[in-house]
């Protein structure tokens, strides 16, 4: 039985990865050479492809994705700690309220919105630029539910009390004091959001339309369409697309799956 | 005032001074003013809308519930994007929570490689779309396919099966897109979830003869219940709003601007709007009457799916 076990995990672990390892040797080979047989071996066309790859703006797209995302992280990250603090730390009037509010604000889809976000976008003149995929990230309602669970089970209450007594003040204590409890939480929050945002499609593919805005997803989509078709090129960019977060997701996976648990899946 | 002298206990003082009452409120205040700048507004905008008949240049034409109508009654594609999305639904929602749990559960009972497993299971999840989307229509592309390369060596086939443009398979593959990304993520939430279960419920079932199956059904699956329910509900909600996948599987790729797949069995509900608001046509209420009609949809989805799975067992 322990056997057949490991032999069922094995498989499918190797269909998790086949894609992946699939986009990263597709990137190796000359374009051409894909369609003609099987690549299960990487090529030797890797630094032609980095080539094509960088002279296309890459490192511009490459940025202005860094820019939404980190953007994205710390705006989400800092509403949904503030208000996690908020409705898990305190006694006020019309806490009741403020927590059903966030429930709701969870079951309401992005999209349904999405045509009104646009033309208010517009109208702020910001329309197409970065800002409509930043901005999208401001208020994150499974981020506020994530904080405020999270901030129950693991801030004591001493020791916000505590501080009190010391003459610390409210925001001191939630920056000294809570913060870095908090830190697993963070982490497991920001990873979150850095990959959603890192890999939204839709909401730049209906704002963006300047190619000095482009993101990633819409840069690579739309990479190589007027002249010759280079797949190569383009798994290559994909390759390198995908990197940082799986940098993040290794670095972090410990903190990650200990924010889990303690967060989101209690509720 | 005088409070500040006579007490200064910090639940006293939090009662009389005005300062600290206000912190929370102060806390909670960055969160609701960005929603309600950036989410709020443009949901209640677009109802607003979808109330009107507009191209977003010309005048505005109040038509009531006109849209929702036309949408309902006689829009035959907006019909088949909704039983797209369900069949899809159907096909990959059970199969990755069943496969998920399965996965989660001997990953958890391995005594070495766990997070190895973990690991490896979670980079689909991290790859980004675009990716999935090409590497997908590659593996199954008719003639340099890699699925039809291996099943005509193998024997099975002839010849090549046209993956991507037939009715069945096109769906099928988009669910497998999805079962391939989502299940590493699903797989992860159980097995969090099976940490949280105290040790000690598994030794004392142990010592009363259970074996690994009853272990499973009997302690593991009933505990994990939240779970199960949040994972059901999320999955409903996310899958009603599918769009990623099929869209980038036909035409993100190759920039053709087929809309829909073959004969429209992969257009989604998501796929129609975007279609109806940006890419085709401009009928900005006419295709925020679709977004409220989803948003209707998954409302009603999920407390459909929670009541069922709430009320099961009775806890």
């Amino acid at each position: 039985m322990k056997y057949v076990v490991w032999v069922i995990l094995a498989i499918i672990s190797l269909l998790s990865i086949f894609p992946f390892y699939m986009m990263i040797v597709m990137g190796t080979h000359y374009n051409e050479d894909l369609f003609k047989g099987i690549p299960l071996l990487p090529g030797d066309y890797f630094v032609e492809n980095l080539k094509t790859v960088l002279k296309a703006d890459f490192f511009r797209v490459y940025v202005n994705s860094l820019v939404v995302s980190i953007s994205s992280v710390i705006l989400a990250t800092i509403t949904s700690c503030t208000i996690g603090y908020s409705i898990a730390k305190f006694d006020f009037k019309g806490k009741q309220w403020l927590m059903i509010f966030v429930l709701v604000t969870m079951m309401v889809p992005t999209q349904v919105g999405l045509i009104g976000y646009i033309i208010e976008m517009r109208s702020l003149g910001i329309g197409n630029t970065l800002w409509p995929v930043i901005l999208t990230w401001a208020a994150f309602p499974f981020g506020a539910f994530f904080m405020i669970q999270f901030m129950r089970d693991s801030v004591p209450n001493e020791m916000i009390e505590s501080g009190r007594i010391d003459g610390c003040s409210e925001l001191g204590i939630f920056v000294r004091l809570v913060l870095p409890i908090i830190k697993p939480g963070l982490s497991t929050l920001a990873t979150l959001v850095f990959l959603w945002s890192w890999n939204n499609y839709l909401l730049p593919l209906v704002t963006i339309n300047k190619a000095e805005w482009y993101t990633l997803t819409i840069f690579i989509s739309n990479l190589g369409i007027v002249h010759r078709t280079d797949y190569a090129a383009r798994m290559m960019a994909l390759t390198m697309t995908t990197i940082p977060v799986l940098i993040l997701f290794l670095l972090g996976s410990k903190t990650f799956m200990k924010g889990l648990t303690a967060g989101a899946v209690k509720g | 005032m005088l409070a500040e002298n006579k007490l200064n206990t910090p639940t006293a003082s939090r009662k009389r001074k005005w300062g600290p009452r206000m912190w929370p409120y102060l806390f909670a205040l960055p969160f609701v003013v960005t929603y309600a700048a950036f989410q709020l507004y443009p949901v209640l905008y677009s109802f607003i809308l979808s109330l009107y008949d507009w191209n977003g240049i010309s005048d505005r034409v109040f038509v009531g519930l006109d849209n929702y109508i036309q949408l309902w009654t006689k829009d035959k594609l907006f019909i088949k994007s909704i039983t797209n999305t369900l069949i899809m639904m159907l096909m990959f929602i059970p199969i990755t929570l069943i496969l998920g749990l399965a996965l989660a559960y001997w990953t958890f009972n391995l005594v070495r490689g766990k997070q190895f497993i973990q690991t490896i299971n979670i980079l689909p999840y991290i790859t980004t779309p675009v990716a999935i989307g090409f590497i997908f229509s590659y593996l199954f592309d008719w003639q340099t396919g890699l699925v039809n390369l291996l099943l005509v060596k193998l024997d099975f086939l002839q010849e090549g099966y046209y993956w991507l443009q037939e009715e069945w398979s096109s769906r099928a593959i988009i669910a497998l897109m999805v079962i391939w990304r989502n299940l590493g993520y699903f797989m992860i939430i159980f097995m969090a979830g099976m940490t949280t279960i105290p040790q000690d419920v598994y030794e004392a079932a142990k010592v009363d003869g259970a074996t690994g199956f009853t272990l499973f059904t009997k302690i593991t699956f009933p505990l994990l219940k939240n779970i199960s329910i949040f994972l059901v509900v999320t999955a409903i909600i996310g899958g009603l709003q599918l769009f990623d996948e099929p869209k980038l599987l036909y035409g993100g790729w190759s920039g053709s601007t087929q809309v829909g797949g073959p004969n429209n069995t992969a257009l989604t509900i998501i796929w129609k709007f975007v279609d109806e608001s940006f890419i085709s046509n401009t009928r900005l209420g006419y295709s925020s009457a679709i977004a409220y009609s989803l948003f209707v949809l998954i409302v009603v989805f999920s407390l459909i799916s929670f009541r069922a799975m709430a009320g099961k067992g009775g806890g």
